[in-house]
């Protein structure tokens, strides 16, 4: 009788895990740990996982070449299976059409040209609409009327962050008459944080005040480099020194992030960061395969979505005078309602002009 | 016009000159940590990993210790370790230097990103976790151009400058400087003076795992007070070509990284400058301004150098 019920409870557990509803997440060679992707979109898998009671895995990448036998052995296991990372692009197009019984959510890419297939659902996102939050921010708070940005290697996300930056500033300044220089720089690389501090340096040292990274680990240089300054100059490093001196002498100098919320990583110095929300897309992913609402193609996350947005500025909303922070909700509004258009590509850019905005208050 | 104003600019900024000090100090330990090794006729392409091992167990110990200074003893224990295997291998069983260095270069690369989850919790990279402050030298500090440069600088910088001139005094001055070189240009002859070249070689081995692993302790616990993986970057292959480049002679390979450390300055300051107009998509080439520095100097150097005769070659006695 033992010996049947433990075959019993044996035969339902290979039952209810053949039918358990299961996730696995492929990174791509960053791995859980980078702060960004990859760390992200588990975030969002976890959501989802809590809120439907689900089961998920992680398979780490060592190497680009583990991508394929990766994905496909994460799809012969799952229902649904992430690809994360616009490195992985060809990989995920090359497994997915094997497997059509399987869902693949790819974050960050763009399928190439032809290649969409009902069961592939990828994610990308309007970096530009954050960064345009943050370059209103940076243009509202420079006391030295100029800004400064760093960017990694010059890849499409990263430029989208830098036309977005640009054109925030570039509203603020008209809107306020205020005339705010931009000074530009690319460190060629996302993970060397010295050249990233290095730029920095120069960057405030031709009077930069605020320098806004997209540059993955060089950035982690850029807000040691703020830090640094910053500390040098009012002389403590704790967060309430710093507010005392920015109140005081009402000047500092500081980063600010990209992708997640870096303003924990020098409190007081970061002043706000552009953020990239990973993790709704991937829990967006999870839900509608799960709901059997999913659907192929290309889905594109801005300020509506919530898949971008700025930071929540923990640590220096103080300083940011609430009129600033009044404009900025009355822009994501404007955004929200298709009013106000951010440029996308150098072009849009270009011709961008800053629409008359009247503000309420 | 404005190229040629920007760049006097450039040179008349006192930054300039810092920036090119503290991007040639992980140069600087690490071409020493070369010339001690292969003055003495070991190649040592191990520096990069040497270096990385440094930059994460100094961040480690401070992590431990809360006190940076404790970290970089540490690496530079952690570096005497890693040279000691190079050591062994290509002295004692007379292995292929480059082969054994490859090893250790990917022995750092795995082992560093192995102990990132058991030690930090995370892999990838660590939070800021301490640094070693900058010294002010109050007099130094008012001088109007030099205080700029120099008044207020990681102390590591001093050491990598004092190094230097001590390697210089060291490997040209000293008994012990002169054995090294003996050794390194025809190790029989100094065996038959009664020199014990297997001594002489664990020795400067050892030393470059010393003077490597101090460059790595300044990338992270100087400048950063983070560890990332392979956050070194190639900088150990950057030391090995300033060494060539300074004829395997301390002070000669100082300025062949204060060379690499002013193209790196000189690329920041070009894409910072605020009068030069230059779109944002062409400021991605400056970057490679270090690396045509260096194919100019180092073709316009060949043949003008000569590396110690021995160089490479392990020592059978018969």
């Amino acid at each position: 009788m033992k010996r049947f019920l433990v075959f019993l409870v044996l035969i339902l557990t290979f039952v209810v895990s053949a039918y358990a509803f299961k996730v696995i997440m492929v990174t791509d060679t960053g791995g859980l740990g980078d702060k960004s992707f990859n760390d992200g979109t588990w975030a969002g898998i976890q959501m989802a996982v809590e809120e439907f009671g689900l089961e998920a895995n992680v398979i780490q990448s060592y190497e680009q070449a583990d991508y394929i036998p990766n994905l496909t052995k994460a799809a012969q296991e799952a229902d649904v299976v992430f690809a994360v990372g616009f490195m992985m692009t060809d990989a995920l197009f090359k497994v997915a059409p094997q497997f059509p019984g399987t869902y693949f959510v790819g974050i960050d890419i763009t399928p190439p040209e032809g290649s969409e297939y009902p069961n592939v659902m990828t994610f990308t996102f309007k970096e530009n609409e954050a960064a345009f939050l943050v370059g209103y921010v940076a243009a509202a708070m420079t006391k030295s009327n100029i800004v400064g940005f760093i960017g990694g290697i010059p890849i499409p996300p990263v430029e989208r962050f830098r036309y977005g930056f640009e054109a925030g500033v570039k509203t603020y300044s008209e809107l306020h008459d205020k005339d705010v220089q931009i000074l530009k720089g690319y460190t060629m690389v996302f993970d060397d944080p010295k050249k990233g501090k290095d730029l920095a340096m120069s960057q405030f040292a031709e009077g930069a005040d605020i320098i806004f990274h997209a540059s993955g680990a060089c950035g982690n240089g850029v807000i040691e480099a703020a830090k640094e300054k910053f500390t040098a100059l009012a002389g403590t490093s704790d967060l309430a020194g710093l507010i005392d001196y920015y109140w005081k002498n009402g000047t500092g100098l500081f980063a600010m992030g990209v992708d997640a919320d870096q303003d924990y990583l020098a409190p007081g110095a970061v002043l706000a960061s552009a953020m990239k929300r990973v993790d709704m897309a991937a829990y967006y992913g999870v839900r509608d395969a799960f709901e059997g609402t999913f659907e192929g193609g290309m889905k594109v996350l801005g300020l509506k979505e919530k898949g971008v947005g700025i930071s929540p500025m923990k640590y220096t909303k103080g300083l940011v005078p609430n009129s600033v922070i009044a404009e900025l909700y009355y822009i994501i509004n404007l955004v929200n309602e298709g009013i106000l258009s951010i440029p996308i590509t150098q072009e849009e850019l270009d011709s961008f002009s800053v629409p008359e905005i009247e503000f309420p208050f | 016009m404005t190229w040629i104003i920007s760049i006097l600019n450039i040179f008349t900024n006192p930054l300039f000159y810092k920036i090119t000090l503290t991007a040639a100090t992980p140069f600087i330990f690490a071409a020493l940590g070369g010339v001690f090794s292969e003055i003495t006729g070991v190649v040592n392409i191990a520096l990069e990993g040497i270096m990385l091992l440094g930059a994460f167990v100094s961040i480690v110990f401070t992590y431990l210790t809360g006190s940076p200074w404790i970290g970089v003893l540490m690496a530079m224990i952690s570096g005497l370790g890693m040279a000691w295997l190079h050591a062994w291998a290509s002295i004692k069983w007379y292995g292929n230097q480059i082969v054994s260095g490859t090893a250790l270069i990917l022995l750092a690369q795995g082992l560093t990103g192995f102990l990132m989850e058991p030690i930090f919790g995370k892999p990838g990279q660590t939070d800021f976790i301490g640094r070693i402050k900058d010294i002010k030298i109050p007099f130094v500090k008012n001088i109007p151009f030099v205080g700029e440069i120099i008044g207020e600088l990681n102390p590591l910088v001093f050491i990598a400058i004092g190094l230097v001139f001590f390697s210089w005094w060291f490997l040209y001055k000293t008994t012990m400087g002169l054995r090294m070189r003996a050794v390194g240009e025809n190790p029989e002859a100094a065996d038959t003076l009664g020199i014990n070249v297997y001594k002489i070689r664990y020795f400067g081995v050892l030393m470059s795992g010393i003077l490597a692993s101090l460059g790595g302790a300044f990338l992270s616990v100087g400048e950063l007070g983070q560890f990332k993986e392979l956050m070194t970057g190639g900088r150990g292959f950057i030391a090995l070509a300033a060494m060539i480049l300074g004829n395997w002679n301390p002070i000669g390979a100082f300025w062949a990284c204060l060379l690499f450390g002013a193209a790196e300055a000189m690329n920041n300051q070009l894409q910072s400058s605020p009068i030069l107009q230059i779109s944002a998509s062409t400021k991605p080439l400056f970057n490679m301004l270090p690396f045509i520095v260096t194919i100019i100097v180092v073709s316009g150097f060949i043949g003008r150098t000569r590396a110690p005769a021995a160089d490479g070659v392990p020592y059978i006695k018969d």
